[in-house]
């Protein structure tokens, strides 16, 4: 009875490397050529960790999001990389284990949850068939009730509710489900793709501060994708930055916001007025980002880039370790400064 | 819910006298006024003028004669009497052919709703595949077919080429001779016999649902209710003294039905397709995927319950399909049905049967959209539960 | 990518306005519309199928084509006792001979099968053998492609009339009975769904209802009674199915596109520079409605030559010559069950009203997906 009740992350010992993911490369294939969405994209999760992806709409966040799952349009090719879980690869298991893997040990809340409910089935049934498939035991109907009555406290919703059709929640109710959903099977890694992206910003702040505090208190590892650099700096402690396919700065969540190294997270942090006080016009980030369909040579930054050398359009940077855990690609990364850190 | 099913049927139940009024404009419009009309017809014998005149009121103003109108064939039961078939009441006429009109209905609907969801399901669930690229042809050609040509080819392939089957009508005359059964009477209690299971089945998922909380306990209840009321149903029929006589009507009934159902088919295919593939990129279908949810379960219990909601809707705006083939079948098919009365009074000018029987062809229309409104209903909780 | 580099103000320099006012107007607007439609186009063509539908309008444009073309040219000196063979009405007056009814038709001219002669009577007795009937005396000739003496290459019908001028003829009879439907049901419901969609209140309530009840009406079984009271030919029937067509579903659909068009922003700049309701459904919510308008043209002709086949087939109609009436001919001169042996009665114009309408089908799905964005591949 306890054990069904009990919400707690699966994963290992706080601190050591729970998901590992090295040099994945994604393509889709579209009719006009292969558009190259993740390109040598390198990161560790570890357990009880909380770490954030930012970037433009379009750099391929959710693609990255995705190919962790392997829930993939038909049309997409995982060219390379490898993606470990406890040090297993998920990248071998065949199609009907990674099934089994799914929601028990990596869950998702996806871009527009709102839209993520069924709207013919209840909510409370639609997390009940969660747990029937994934549940190491067969629970009885009452058991599932009580845990998802317990789910339900917990992301602060009233267990009466699970009784109710997804048109009759609110979207701040929906969401708060969602989260109950990706919580209900105990699962080592959540993903959340913009959680608040669609909710006005009360709301979507109390989300925020009661995820942190459930991620917090279970221990869990969350990898948060967001374009908005404030919801990132708000519940991360490691950050990376997207352009374009790549990764281009890896850092503490905290160095990244006090001292960008890669251009393109300074010109990000530096345009956004809610973070660092009053917008400074230094460096406005001008330009369209690139069409994957034929990314630019050399560094993707280049074409928009004030910092450019000579040798960006031709040759492409490598990330380099540039401090504690912080690395970043760029040819130029001296000539960044310094932008101030973060007010929380 | 019974909100919005009453709301619905008080606008049906309007729509009908919007469209009964319709019918006195029409008959009103005709060329020579229908007074003239049936004054001037030295075919129709002298008391079926008198009933005329009595019934239209045909001495009193439009407005009362639109109103006797209205009366006689809502509350009055009353649609006149036969011009080429004196002294039959029109209503006598129309009454005895409704239930095979009905059941061939029925039957093609129910069954190519059914086959065609199940097709459209799969095709569009095989996107890109031969099977659906070869199944998209067909169910082309089967909609676009001119269905009348396809129904003489249906014939002559069964009746005349493979001889399997009747050149069309009813029942065989020469088996009947002698029966000690009416013809309509088995018929009407063959209707009943699939009434009644349909609805002991009904009564049983409602007591099965309301005592069991477990989705697979009551799908395999479910399945066993089917199962022994089909059982017993088949047992009455076989041990029946009736079986030989029941077997004719139904040896009848296959081509017509087949035929019909090809047809329509090919139209449920086509929508549930395209609503399928649009269901299929909702998100909830990913967050399924997300879940680990197996892939049929996916298909069946995710996408295909969703994309039926607007199959559901679409199918009123098919029916005008379904009747028009219906009425084609029961021609060509010498399937004495409504379709048949109507075709047959045109050509023998006899006007109340004409008006009757479209009068009654509107009414099973709106009792179509009816049902078609309240299945959605049922289906999609936003009404269910809010309207 | 290396303009992108350069700043605004440098990229307008040797950029002259009275260049690009000096082209007149109209011919913006046609680049304009050129411009979309290669982009649609693209589109479209991705689809086969819509392709196929093009083509096979097309075919059936050049047959409608070629009839009269044929009659004045090939086809002008083919008489027969004063009559052209190739004329579609040509044997249309049989003669009628006493003929008995026997189970091996051994001499068409005097004999007749049981089974035809059943589709003969009046069909409330069986008709027995020995028995005599009334039938017409031609039989259907089959198809002979060389010949001067019998040059029917398609044959001819149980009057004598010639299989393919009649087929060919069909061809025009449905282009014009299409274009009138389409043409007639479409004006009436773009102009019905944008009037409900711009006024709104009352009347678009009461278009709507009204669409309710046409919707509701069964159309074939109305049109028999229709056309068993009034004398009905081709124009009427294309104004008739357009009119009940235009009415219904057709006129719900584009009013929602047009509610879509009404709420965007440009529609309240038109009325605040003072365009009166009328020139705003015309020049700003009509224009953009009628992509779908012209999709829904294309499911009209299918639906409305089915309409004008079936009610053909069933003799309803008072018109010179159709598909549906070649069929309703071999149907009521009882070669029903002949099935493929007369295969040049009922097949070609079977085939023809399928074709025809398919085409049209098919090229209204590809439109759709043009149109409509959700139901692209991806
Ligand atoms: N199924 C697909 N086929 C082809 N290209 C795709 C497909 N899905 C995404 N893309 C392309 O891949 C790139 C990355 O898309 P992705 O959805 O991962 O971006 P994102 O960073 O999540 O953006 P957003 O913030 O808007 O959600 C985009 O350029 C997109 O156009
Ligand atoms: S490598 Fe060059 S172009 Fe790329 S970000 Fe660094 S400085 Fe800019
Ligand atoms: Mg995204």
């Amino acid at each position: 009875m306890a054990q069904t009740l009990h919400i707690e992350s699966r994963g290992g010992r706080v601190g050591t490397p729970l998901l590992e993911v090295q040099n994945l490369v994604m393509h889709y294939g579209t009719k006009e050529g292969e558009v190259s969405a993740v390109d040598n994209v390198s990161f560790t999760l570890n357990n009880g960790e909380a770490i954030g992806l930012v970037g433009e709409s379009g750099c391929g966040k959710t693609s990255v999001a995705l190919t962790l799952l392997r829930l993939l349009p038909d049309n997409s090719v995982i060219k390379g990389g490898d993606i470990k879980l406890d040090g297993e690869s998920l990248i071998d298991l065949d199609e009907e284990q990674m099934r089994r893997r799914r929601w028990r040990d990596i869950s998702m809340v996806f871009q527009g949850a709102m839209n993520s409910w069924n709207p013919v089935y209840r909510i409370g049934d639609q997390i009940r068939e969660a747990l029937r498939l994934h549940w190491p035991e067969t629970l009885t109907y009452q058991e599932e009730t009580d845990r998802i009555g317990a789910l339900f406290e917990l992301v602060g919703l009233n267990p009466v509710t699970m009784e109710r059709y997804p048109h009759e929640f609110s979207g701040g109710m929906r969401q708060r489900a969602v989260i109950a959903m990706a919580l209900s099977c105990n699962p080592k890694v959540i993903i959340a793709d913009e959680p608040t992206t669609a909710l006005d910003v009360i709301v979507q702040d109390q989300i925020l501060r009661e995820l942190k505090k459930i991620q917090q208190e279970l221990g869990m590892s969350i990898i948060y994708i967001s374009h908005d650099i404030a919801v990132i700096a708000e519940v991360t402690e490691r950050m990376g930055v997207m352009y374009a396919g790549k990764l281009v700065e890896l850092g503490s969540t905290l160095e990244v916001f006090h001292r960008p190294r890669h251009p393109y997270s300074y010109l990000l942090l530096s345009s956004t007025p809610s973070i660092t006080g009053p917008r400074r016009k230094l460096a406005p980030l001008e330009g369209e980002p690139p069409n994957l369909l034929n990314p630019p040579t050399g560094c993707r930054f280049h074409p928009r880039c004030p910092f450019a050398i000579d040798k960006c359009s031709s040759e492409e940077p490598g990330l380099v370790e540039v401090g504690e855990g912080h690395s970043v690609a760029c040819w130029n990364w001296q000539e960044v400064p310094e932008i101030g850190g973060l007010q929380k | 819910m019974l909100k919005y099913i009453a709301k619905r049927f008080g606008q049906i139940f309007i729509l009908f006298y919007v469209f009964l009024a319709l019918l006195f404009l029409l008959l009103d419009l005709q060329p020579g006024d229908i007074s003239q009309q049936f004054v001037g017809n030295p075919n129709i014998p002298p008391e079926a003028k008198e009933i005329m005149v009595r019934q239209l009121g045909l001495d009193q103003p439009k407005i009362v004669q639109l109103g006797n109108h209205l009366w006689n064939y809502s509350f009055g039961m009353d649609m006149g009497v036969s011009w080429s078939s004196y002294p039959r009441e029109v209503s006598d006429i129309l009454f005895s052919a409704l239930p095979r009109t009905v059941f061939l209905f029925l039957t093609a609907t129910v069954m190519s709703f059914w086959l065609g969801f199940y097709t459209g399901k799969l095709v569009a669930w095989r996107r890109g595949t031969f099977i659906e690229k070869s199944a998209m042809v067909t169910s082309i050609f089967f909609w676009t077919v001119f269905y009348p040509w396809f129904a003489i080819l249906m014939l002559w392939f069964f009746a005349s080429q493979l001889g399997w089957f009747p050149i069309g009508k009813f029942i065989s005359v020469e088996k009947w001779i002698g029966a000690p059964y009416a013809a309509d009477d088995v018929f009407m209690l063959m209707l009943g016999t699939i009434a009644l299971v349909t609805l002991v089945y009904g009564v049983a998922r409602y007591v099965i649902d309301r005592s069991s909380d477990d989705p697979q306990t009551r799908r395999n209840f479910h399945r066993l209710a089917l199962w022994s009321l089909a059982g017993i149903a088949g047992a009455f029929w076989a041990f029946s003294a009736r079986r030989t006589y029941a077997g004719d009507i139904l040896w009848h009934t296959f081509v017509p039905v087949l035929t019909l159902t090809l047809v329509n088919f090919a139209g449920t295919t086509l929508l549930t397709r395209s609503s399928m593939l649009e269901t299929l990129r909702e998100d909830y279908i990913l967050t399924a995927r997300a879940k680990g949810v197996p892939e049929r379960t996916i298909r069946d219990r995710h996408a295909a319950r969703n994309a039926m909601l607007p199959v559901t809707t679409s199918l009123v705006l098919q029916l005008a399909v379904v009747i028009a083939g219906g009425v084609i079948t029961e021609q060509i098919f010498s399937w004495p049905g409504l379709g048949r009365a109507l075709l047959g009074a045109i050509t023998a000018e006899d006007i109340p049967v004409a008006m009757g029987a479209l009068a009654l062809i509107g009414i099973l229309s709106l009792l179509a959209h009816l049902v078609a409104d309240i299945t959605y209903a049922f289906l999609d909780p936003r009404i269910r539960v809010q309207g | 990518m290396a303009d992108i580099l350069t700043p605004p103000t440098e990229r307008l320099d040797g950029f002259d306005p009275s260049a690009v006012l000096e082209e007149p107007l109209w011919r913006i607007r046609l680049r304009l519309s050129w411009r979309s439609f290669r982009k649609n186009w693209a589109l479209f063509s991705d689809n086969k199928m819509g392709i196929v539908g093009i083509l096979i309008i097309a075919l059936f444009g050049i047959m409608a084509l070629a009839h009269p073309v044929l009659m004045a040219t090939v086809w002008q000196d083919h008489l027969e006792g004063g009559k052209n063979v190739y004329d579609i009405r040509a044997g249309a007056d049989s003669i009628i001979v006493t003929k008995t009814i026997v189970e091996e038709v051994t001499d068409p001219v005097t004999q007749i099968s049981q089974i035809e002669a059943m589709f003969l009577g009046t069909g409330v007795s069986i008709p027995e053998i020995g028995d005599t009937i009334e039938a017409p005396l031609a039989n259907p000739a089959p198809p002979v492609l060389s010949g001067v003496d019998h040059p029917h290459i398609l044959g001819t019908d149980p009057f004598g009339g010639d299989v393919f001028s009649q087929l060919l003829f069909g061809a025009r009879a449905a282009f014009l009975l299409g274009a009138i439907a389409a043409l007639s049901s479409v004006a009436l419901a773009t102009l019905v769904g944008t009037i409900a969609a711009y006024f709104g209140g009352v009347i678009d309530t009461l278009l709507m209802r009204l669409a309710d009840l046409v919707i509701l009406i069964p159309l074939l079984p109305l049109l028999i009674v229709v056309s068993g009271f009034w004398n009905v030919e081709l124009t009427m029937l294309g104004i008739l199915i357009g009119v009940l067509g235009g009415l219904g579903g057709t006129a719900i659909i584009l009013k929602s596109q047009a509610l879509s068009v009404k709420v965007k922003p440009f529609i309240d700049a038109a009325r605040i520079a003072g365009g009166g309701h009328w020139r705003i459904i015309t020049r700003h919510i009509i224009p953009n409605v009628l992509p779908l308008s012209f999709l829904y043209m294309m499911f009209a002709v299918t639906g409305a030559i089915f309409t004008e086949a079936a009610l053909s087939f069933l003799g309803l109609l008072n018109i010179q010559q159709s598909w549906g009436i070649m069929i309703n001919i071999a149907h009521t001169q009882g070669y029903t069950l002949e099935g493929l042996d007369v295969w040049w009665l009922m097949l070609p114009a079977g085939l023809s009203i399928t074709l025809f309408s398919a085409g049209f089908f098919l090229v209204g799905r590809a439109m759709d997906e043009v149109v409509n964005p959700r139901l692209r591949k991806r």
